[in-house]
């Protein structure tokens, strides 16, 4: 469960984008977090996900289950980049590291890279260079990355811009099989799309405030 | 004309017959700048890393400093070494003087400004993400640190080569504190030097081409891992 009080970030002496006096999120569900260009939205995740310090609050994630001591430890909240940084090595090559920083070795890694591959329709690429990837592909490959740590939460930064419709398609129902399997999603968009429709709660950052399922009626219109 | 070609003709003849005092010499420079580079690749390494990734106060101010020592010459660092290991210097004790340790020295204090400027300016370039993305995925600081350095790797490449050539083509501070004995510090340059002098042309251009053949060879290598880089990749 997420728990975040009293929280404002800003940068430099400039005046706090936004302000969230307090949200509590059950940590289950998938969240579209809408707002226009530079109300925060990127910021927020960062936040969320522990890559930045907040200049005032505090953001509290607790868990029902004792999860594993390490290793392997997976990652329990998981930030992705707009476009994910792939490692210059092939898209097999990148789960690999993955398989390796935690621990896994000899066939349980190679099963594991494997099964992921197929599941993220990647396996006819396994050896192609991760960075010859069509922009969709590219999110596949991080996306099957942060699943093989079967993440509890995913923050997702505008996964499907910029991607053509088949891509979005492809994007989208992989990151709805992620759902599905228990991993709960924060996905920022600031339009409405085949994904966010799927959403079941919805953010809005508006007027340097955070509005819980506020625009909700107005997206199933 | 046919002076030339004969000298010509007469260093190939050295060089094929495997001249055992031309490959002592070869072997001696090797064996000093590699060892050199070796001993000055994890410093410099890690204070590149310091340099690109971690804000200070004075920062601005080392980088400038690391890119002075790059145009430090050859001889003004062999003149300095040689006024701390001569005898009455303050490390003129430990007796390195005139040996292939002091030409090592030499040769770390050369290298160490050319490895830290080109690592530094390879390490700022390499995507903040990158950073970011292995430690959300599970690696530790050490491993982290690691992919940061093979995501870099062909410029940390270029920049053992560079310091490699630069160190290894130098003569100043080879000769001033090697002194160019025979059998234990005559390298490629002083060698040249030498018999340049004494109108031996031949071993000296035979020594030259050692050298020319080695810019070669670098410079092949580093373009045929390029080239792998292009292509399909597995670790």
């Amino acid at each position: 469960m997420l728990e975040v009080s009293q929280l404002a970030h800003g940068f430099g002496r400039q005046p706090a984008l936004w302000e969230i006096p307090y949200l509590q999120w059950q940590g289950h569900t998938l969240v579209h977090l809408r707002g226009d260009n530079g109300s925060g939205k990127t910021t927020l995740l960062r936040l969320l996900a522990g890559l930045e310090t907040p200049r005032q609050g505090t953001i509290r994630w607790t868990w029902a289950e004792a999860m594993p001591a390490s290793p392997p430890c997976p990652g329990r909240v998981l930030y992705l980049h707009q476009q994910p940084y792939l490692f210059d090595t092939s898209v097999a090559g990148n789960l690999r590291y993955v398989a390796r920083w935690n621990g896994w070795r000899g066939t349980t890694a190679r099963d594991r890279v494997a099964a992921m591959l197929e599941r993220c329709g990647l396996a006819a690429h396994a050896q192609q260079r991760a960075r010859s990837l069509s922009g969709g592909e590219r999110m596949r490959l991080a996306l099957a990355r942060a699943w093989l740590l079967s993440p509890r939460v995913l923050l997702l930064d505008e996964p499907t811009a910029s991607l053509d419709r088949q891509a979005i398609a492809d994007v989208s129902t992989l990151i709805s099989s992620l759902h599905e399997a228990g991993c709960a999603i924060v996905l920022s968009a600031h339009q409405s799309s085949v994904l966010t429709e799927r959403c079941d709660e919805y953010w809005c950052l508006e007027q340097r405030c955070l509005q819980v399922n506020a625009f909700k009626q107005e997206v199933a219109v | 004309m046919h002076e030339l070609m004969n000298t010509a003709r007469e260093a190939l003849h050295l060089l094929l017959s495997f001249d055992p005092a031309l490959w002592e010499i070869i072997g001696v420079s090797f064996r000093v700048s590699l060892t050199a580079i070796l001993v000055a690749l994890p410093p410099a390494l890690l204070i590149a890393l310091l340099l690109a990734r971690v804000a200070f106060p004075g920062r601005w101010f080392a980088i400038s400093l690391v890119n002075t020592f790059m145009a430090v010459p050859t001889v003004v660092v062999g003149l300095v070494l040689f006024m701390l290991l001569s005898r009455s210097g303050p490390l003129g004790e430990l007796r390195l003087l005139f040996t292939q340790r002091a030409m090592i020295i030499g040769q770390i204090l050369l290298a160490m400004p050319v490895l830290t400027a080109m690592l530094h300016s390879t390490l700022q370039s390499i995507d903040q993400r990158a950073w970011e993305t292995a430690r959300q995925l599970g690696a530790g600081w050490w491993q982290s640190l690691w992919v940061l350095i093979r995501e870099a790797r062909f410029g940390v490449i270029a920049a053992v080569l560079a310091a490699f050539g630069r160190i290894i083509a130098e003569v100043g501070s080879a000769v001033m504190i090697g002194g160019n004995i025979e059998h234990f510090t005559r390298t490629i340059t002083t060698a040249i030097a030498l018999e340049t002098l004494k109108g031996e042309f031949a071993q000296g251009l035979a020594l030259g081409l050692v050298l020319l053949l080695l810019a070669l060879v670098l410079n092949v290598l580093l373009g045929v891992m390029r080239g792998r880089g292009h292509q399909t990749v597995s670790i």
